[in-house]
């Protein structure tokens, strides 16, 4: 089983400044409103903020969607070389993906009303994005995004 | 349609219908919109929707999915829609995203979605 | 028999400038005054902050090595401790100054000018990665926003090379733009990037193209011309005939 995945399904919830379960509706929107309060907190810009809340919001809608119940966990940074910075995990135990390079092709959907924009959306938001997922046993996403210097 | 089934509270003007959202959107809200102007086009013979969204702070893929999908219904319907009023972080965000808001005249203002209505 | 100490170190220090001889008599007192802790803190952070920046680490360095030579009793560690946590000091200091410039080096590199009414000019300047790009973008439409621009005119000329992330900026930059309901003309392509950006693929037809900075603000005047005459004609419209009372035709594009 993939190590990478078991160890983000079982990271410690105390590590994080928030979490959030995701297995109502409601839940999608609560999870954006943090995220864009810890990204405030950290001094990113408003384009920043908002990217960072658009990011969350489509990962929170995938566990709603497709894995509930799951959970989006956030932490800040403040102390990462590159600048301080904001990480949200997103964790389940639902299906799992089965091609993790099909899910970030643009426009790759298997859901019906939807673009096919989520995964590959958030890594174009985020400075950095890792998934680990395994049929059967879960998903796990890391999603980083840095402040910018100017 | 009741007053209790509209999420967004909307104004006509002779023959367009305004629409200016000063709530958060969220799925529900936005599949709930989505029903509301289809059947005010409906009731109301409207021929051009304006959305006005400076209040909307996160237009995320299914928002923006489920606003798509209610212009190209409302074209279907013998009506164009405008949105204006895009806050510069939303449009960023979009941008970045690669998401288009197709089947939409975008204007500046409503002054401006006023004139793209109008225009002969 | 301190104030002896500090003349005869002093001396032997041969201190290259008067301003450097003060910080040495500052300094020395508290250093060999045998004061530990806060006090010793207190007493000597200015005046090894001021010989750190005077000398750099190195001179100063020698020139310490030989003051605990000649001193027994100093308290060595916590002079180390102390000297590390300033050098941090004024590395996060000079991090900061580069920062700010950095900042300063980005915004005077995209200047965002008015050059006639309801027109804005982004002259682009040096090369494009991620983070300038990000801000530039942030900036611009933060200004089209509150100006109420109509158009934007961006000039590449300055711009070296546009390679496919650089180009994905921009396609970035102008669609936001553009979301904005306003219109973006591109100028100053060389035809060297032109043939670069064909081959990767990046494709400007969102936008506008002009030949140069002329036919840019020709066409962009055009643009806004245009959109005041459509304005007036339904200003004019409404006057005569109000669409309520209006029957069909008019609206007939959808």
């Amino acid at each position: 089983m993939d190590g990478k995945l078991r160890e983000l399904l079982d990271i410690s919830e105390n590590d994080f400044d928030v979490v959030v379960r995701i297995s109502r509706e409601e839940d999608i929107a609560i999870a954006r409103q943090m995220a864009k309060q810890l990204a405030q907190e950290l001094g990113f810009s408003l384009a920043d903020v908002t990217k960072v809340a658009t990011a969350v919001s489509e990962l929170a809608r995938n566990i709603y969607r497709y894995a509930k119940p799951g959970k989006i966990m956030i932490r800040k940074r403040p102390e990462e070389s590159g600048g301080p910075a904001i990480q949200v995990v997103a964790a389940d135990r639902g299906p799992g993906i089965e091609s993790v390079d099909r899910v970030l092709t643009k426009g790759y959907t298997t859901h019906e009303r939807s673009l096919g924009i989520g995964l590959s959306g958030i890594r174009r938001l985020m400075d950095f994005c890792e998934i680990a997922s395994e049929v059967g046993t879960g998903t796990a996403v890391v999603v980083e995004k840095r402040r910018r210097k100017f | 349609m009741g007053f209790k089934e509209k999420v967004v509270p909307t104004i006509r003007i002779s023959d367009s219908l305004l629409v200016p959202i000063q709530i958060d959107l969220d799925d529900k809200t936005v599949e709930q919109l989505q029903a509301q102007l289809l059947a005010e086009i409906q009731e109301h013979r409207v021929r051009a929707v304006i959305l006005d969204v400076r209040m909307v702070e996160v237009i995320d893929s299914y928002i923006s999915y489920t606003l798509t999908e209610t212009a190209a219904m409302a074209h279907l319907m013998g009506c164009r829609t405008v949105i204006c009023g895009i806050q510069p972080p939303v449009a960023l965000t979009l941008a970045q995203m690669g998401i288009e808001l197709q089947g939409f005249l975008v204007a500046r203002d409503l002054e401006h979605a006023i004139g793209m209505v109008y225009s002969p | 028999m301190d104030n002896n100490l500090v003349e005869m170190l002093v001396e032997e220090l041969e201190a290259g400038s008067k301003q450097e001889e003060k910080l040495w008599r500052n300094l020395l007192p508290g250093v060999v005054s045998g004061a530990t802790g806060n006090n010793l803190r207190e007493a000597i952070r200015e005046p090894l902050f001021g010989l750190l920046q005077e000398l750099g680490e190195t001179a100063l360095g020698a020139k310490l090595k030989l003051v605990i030579e000649r001193t027994p009793t100093i308290p060595a560690a916590e002079l180390l401790s102390l000297i590390l946590e300033l050098c941090g000091e004024l590395r996060h200091d000079s991090e900061q100054a580069v920062r700010e410039l950095e900042r300063m080096l980005s915004e005077l590199a995209t200047p965002i000018i008015r050059i006639w009414r309801e027109i804005l000019l982004v002259p682009l300047i040096g090369g494009l990665d991620s983070d300038r790009a990000q801000g530039m973008a942030e900036r611009l439409l933060d200004r089209v926003s509150a100006t109420r621009a109509k158009v934007v005119v961006v000039d590449v000329t300055g711009v070296p090379t546009i390679d496919t992330a650089a180009g994905g900026f921009l396609i970035e930059t102008f669609s936001a733009v553009k979301l904005l309901g306003t219109e973006v003309i591109l100028t100053g392509l060389k035809p060297e990037i032109a043939h670069t950006l064909v081959k990767l693929g990046v494709d400007f037809r969102m936008v506008a193209i002009a030949r140069d900075l002329e036919d840019a603000l020709r066409q962009a005047i055009a643009m806004i011309e245009e959109d005041r005459s459509r304005q007036r004609k339904i200003v004019w419209a409404r006057g005569s005939n109000f669409p309520d009372e209006a029957e069909g035709g008019e609206h007939n594009g959808i």
